[in-house]
């Protein structure tokens, strides 16, 4: 947790072969979050954290609504999310709703930036997220949780991680989480700055199950479970016109890995029920992914290599589809490898072909290459360069729907191309310093288009380069019982549309895609002492543009978060003290519905944690 | 006698002039005083519709001017705008229940006057002025379940700003207005099933007619004869006003797949524009066809204008025929000029999705 174990022993750790091979992923820029950052965001959604620690843009449409992100000045539709290696977007959206990803349903998050198509697949044009659940270390350690906010809203969690030894052979571990968290938004205003504050409430529950068998001959099997269920409602007071959104997902997994050799088997059911009104009417979609995945790890002197494939079986109802039940089947064979040329350069190629029911996706190589440039006592300095083809397989709605979908239409495809610097500086009086630079270029072709023009029927109309740079820089100092370190990011994304295709597309060439901030930047700094911990947040994007051809915008704004935490610790019990300030300057701002997001708020949550000391076997 | 005469004359005009400027002030102030408003919708989820504005004169817009006026924008989007001497009237629609309002300013600053907003307004669709300071707002009401048995016009009078009363329409969602010699006339959306033309007596706001039709019936407005012409499906009727019998029945062709909308009188209001089109997969297609009040029939083999618009109107003073075109509902839209003939003037930028322009 927290903080350091400094009377209990380890149990020897389950050494978990990763869920994404990231060592293929050489030349792209990976930002790994540790627990103590997950942590300081137990009670809340991804896009929080994101928003602190990334240049992600996120389209927020309220507190608790829909919320997506764009990656990098590309679509809601071009980011994966992967948990456990799995990719989570929702089959017919083709997107994740961040609002409905809570911190707590996940151990291990990284991010990656840029297409990473012929490591993850469908969807990596911009960037993807990395969940993942990691195995207890602990015999037994429990955990209940529980916030208080501001506008009534709660939240609580529970939490046991647990490993035992079984046989001569076998040992276990694993983690079960259960959270509920009830969103009221009792807003004592009804708007900001004469915008309308949006009545809407959101309920939040969820389960997660992971479970690890390790064998001393080199068996490990893990089983995964994540439930989660998001009841949103937005004017909840209004018995005729408030609207439902019911999001639930069963995702489910299996996974067993014997040296080299990993296969993988998953079931996950996306349903969405949606409701105005009158609530005995919904309008019900579900789909279901099966999902199998086989790879093998080969290793030639410097040569490491993975080759595998997946196959998936889709299988959607929705309401809204001219067929009652659509199916579909998607394959992909890939080869990934990475070789060590000198011990200062790596070079990965990476190789991946897709295939799709009556569908053609592209082949998708990529290269990437890290050099060492110096490297001595508490300095390294490294260059980065990647290049690499993405493409994205069209949503099950962009086919099916009804009248307005399109069978023919094409996947998009792009390639991406990068080059960075990354700088880390250690110095004698415990001084830390990192930095990064990056640069990219990435352009999408047949970016299909909800077509307003011709009733909003599915085309592969825009073409959009995405062009930026992003800067990142922190420092580290520890010294005795103090700790402190600074992060600052900042990112200039332009992403416009390249391409003509009816007379009227000249206002929108070369103009800002919608809600894409042309700027953004962040900072966050802690102070620590011994237990207790200071925390300032700070995120900063600017205008974004509303309209294809920037005729309207919203304005930029800057938000402010400060985070107060002690941890007191006891023989056996610890109890984590956490009150946090939101929009501590009580910024006023819009979501992209054109409501006012709320002020300032508080929050007080107490997590109180069953850790016995562990005594050596 | 003579001095005293013109005394007296002098006198008699100068509380003349003062009575009259007292009575209506003969120059407003402000500077929307004079030009073309035009209704922009806006993206309904993104509720932002304005209303922009130029003088005749002008080839540029003002693209929001109540955001100019007021500092803030109308969260919402637009669905329509009049004005009558220095009242404005403007319906704005919100993506979600209960931010549906009326915003009533200056029609010559645009500086906000007053606001009705929920329960008594949900889902505005048009407003037209009636007889004593009222004016009359169809509205969809909450419509949940979409079958528009919720509706009703609900009455607003302007000396006070407030609704007076609700006159419920439960034979589908009421939609365009039309107020002539004490009566109303609201037309059904032609979406939701209803086939009736409602008539409502303002006198006692009761229902007084509900005539049938076999396709949902939207009145556009009385011609030069003094005749009420209807759109019925695609056909337009031509009845009186006062006994509703039928004068004429014109066919708009005999495609059944189309549908005719955006119907406008000429300025001598002896003359009809319209737009017929169609869909299909790949979208509408169409174009703007017009007819005479006396033909006995009506040619649509040869258009106007080789185009649909999402707005259409005649300016009364120059005879101009604007027209709203709206590439898409994430960018700008453009009110287009033509003269009665069909050819073009000029175009204008405007705010995104111009569905209606009104004239002063």
């Amino acid at each position: 947790m927290l903080v350091a174990q400094r009377d209990s022993i380890r149990l020897e750790p389950v050494i978990v072969k990763g869920f994404v091979p990231e060592k293929f992923m050489s030349g792209l820029k990976i930002q790994k979050f540790d627990s103590t950052s997950l942590n300081v965001f137990r009670f809340q959604n991804i896009s929080d954290l994101l928003s602190l620690y990334t240049p992600i843009a996120f389209k927020n449409y309220g507190p608790g609504q829909l919320n997506t992100a764009s990656f990098r000045g590309t679509s809601a539709n071009h980011t994966a999310v992967l948990w456990n290696g799995l990719n989570i977007n929702s089959p017919i959206l083709g997107q994740t709703d961040f609002s409905t990803i809570p911190v707590t349903g996940f151990d291990q998050l990284s991010v990656q930036y840029g297409s990473a198509a012929s490591i993850v697949g469908s969807d990596a044009v911009g960037g993807s997220i990395l969940l993942g659940s990691a195995p207890s270390t602990r015999p037994l350690q429990l955990s209940v949780g529980r916030q208080h906010e501001s506008f009534n809203n709660h939240q609580t969690q529970v939490t046991a991680r647990y490993a035992a030894v079984i046989n001569d052979q076998w040992s276990f571990s694993g983690k079960t989480n259960v959270y509920d968290g009830r969103m009221n938004n009792d807003f004592p205003y009804s708007e900001r700055n004469q915008y309308t504050v949006l009545p809407s409430s959101s309920l939040q529950s969820g389960l997660v199950q992971d479970l690890f068998f390790n064998s001393k001959n080199d068996h490990q099997i893990s089983a995964h479970v994540w439930l989660t269920r998001n009841r949103l409602t937005l004017t909840p007071e209004d018995k005729a016109g408030r609207e439902l959104t019911l999001t639930e997902a069963y995702r489910t997994m299996l996974r067993y890995n014997y040296k080299d050799f990993t296969i993988r088997t998953s079931w996950v059911r996306d349903i969405i029920d949606y409701a105005k009104g009158d609530y005995r009417q919904l309008d019900h979609a579900v789909t279901d992914k099966f999902s199998n995945r086989i790879e093998r790890d080969f290793q030639f002197n410097q040569f490491q290599i993975k080759a595998g494939g997946e196959w998936a079986h889709y299988r959607a109802h929705v309401a809204g589809y001219d067929k009652a039940l659509v199916t579909e089947n998607r394959g992909d064979l890939f080869l990934l490898t990475r070789w060590q040329a000198t011990a200062r350069l790596v070079v990965s190629a990476n190789l991946r072909q897709a295939f799709v029911t009556k569908f053609d996706p592209p082949f998708t190589p990529s290269l990437g290459a890290e050099y060492v440039l110096a490297q001595k006592e508490g300095y390294n300095l490294k260059a980065k360069g990647s290049v690499g083809r993405s493409y994205r397989v069209p949503t099950l709605n962009e086919r099916f729907w009804k009248d307005l979908g399109n069978p023919d239409i094409r996947p998009e495809n792009g390639w991406n191309k990068e080059i960075g610097l990354e700088q880390n500086i250690a110095t004698p009086l415990n001084h830390g310093f990192s930095a990064s630079l990056t640069a990219y270029h990435n352009r999408i072709k047949d970016w299909t288009y909800w077509n307003p023009t011709k009733s909003y029927h599915v085309e592969n109309l825009q073409q959009v380069l995405a062009r930026g740079i992003e800067l990142q820089a922190g420092w580290r100092y520890d010294v005795n019982d103090w700790k402190s370190g600074i992060n600052l990011g900042y990112a200039r994304n332009n992403s416009s549309q390249e391409r003509a295709y009816d007379a009227y597309s000249s206002d929108i060439i070369g103009k800002q895609l919608v809600f894409v901030p042309m700027h953004s930047g962040n900072l966050n700094a802690f102070i620590q002492y011994r237990n207790t911990r200071l925390t300032g947040q700070a995120q900063t994007i600017s205008k974004r543009f509303s309209t294809f051809d920037n005729l309207q915008f919203l304005e930029g704004y800057t938000l402010t978060n400060l985070l107060a935490e002690h941890t007191f610790v006891w023989d056996k019990v610890k109890m984590r003290l956490q009150g946090q300030i939101n929009n501590l300057a009580n910024t006023f701002y819009l979501n992209v519905r054109n409501n006012a997001m709320p002020g300032r708020s508080f929050a007080l949550s107490l997590i109180l944690i069953y850790d016995p000391p562990h005594s050596a076997k | 006698m003579k001095k005293q005469l013109f005394r007296v004359t002098a006198f008699t005009s100068l509380s003349l002039f003062a009575w009259s400027c007292n009575q209506s002030d003969p120059a407003p102030k402000g500077d929307y005083i004079q030009g073309v408003f035009v209704v922009n919708e806006g993206n309904f989820s993104q509720n932002n519709g304005a209303i922009s504005f130029f003088t005749r004169e002008q080839t540029t817009a003002q693209i929001d001017i109540y955001d100019a006026a007021n500092g803030t924008t109308l969260k919402g989007g637009v669905q329509d705008y009049v004005a009558q001497d220095a009242t404005g009237i403007i319906l704005v629609d919100n993506m979600s229940a209960g931010q549906d309002k009326v915003e009533i300013v200056n029609s010559n600053t645009f500086q906000k006057i007053a606001t009705i907003g929920a329960p008594e307004i949900e889902n505005p669709r048009e407003v037209v002025f009636g007889a004593n300071n009222k004016a009359y707002v169809s509205c969809w009401g909450a419509n949940a379940d979409f079958k528009f048995t919720t509706g009703y016009v609900a009455v607003i009078d302007l000396l006070t700003n407030k609704v007076v009363n609700q006159i419920d329409i439960t034979s589908g969602g009421p939609e365009n207005l039309v107020f002539n010699n004490g009566k109303l006339f609201a037309g059904t959306v032609s979406y939701g099933g209803g086939t009736t033309l409602t008539v409502i007596n303002t006198s006692t706001n009761a229902i007084e007619r509900s005539l049938p039709f076999e396709s949902a019936p939207n009145p556009i407005g009385l011609d030069a004869d003094g005749k009420l012409w209807v759109n019925d499906g695609i056909k337009v009727i031509k009845m009186n006003p006062d006994s509703y019998n039928a004068d004429a029945t014109l066919s708009l062709g005999s495609d059944a797949t189309k549908s005719a909308y955006n119907f406008a009188f000429s300025s001598d209001r002896r003359t009809v524009f319209f737009v017929l089109s169609s869909f299909d997969a790949v979208g509408e297609h169409g174009a703007t066809y017009k007819f005479g009040i006396s033909d006995a029939q009506v040619n649509v083999t040869t258009p106007l204008i080789k185009r649909i618009f999402t707005g259409l109107a005649v300016d009364p003073t120059q005879g101009l025929l604007y027209a709203g075109v709206t590439p898409s509902y994430a960018q700008a839209g453009y009110a287009v000029r033509y003269r009665a003939d069909g050819s073009l003037v000029d175009s204008i930028k405007v705010n995104v999705a111009p569905t209606g322009f009104f004239f002063k």
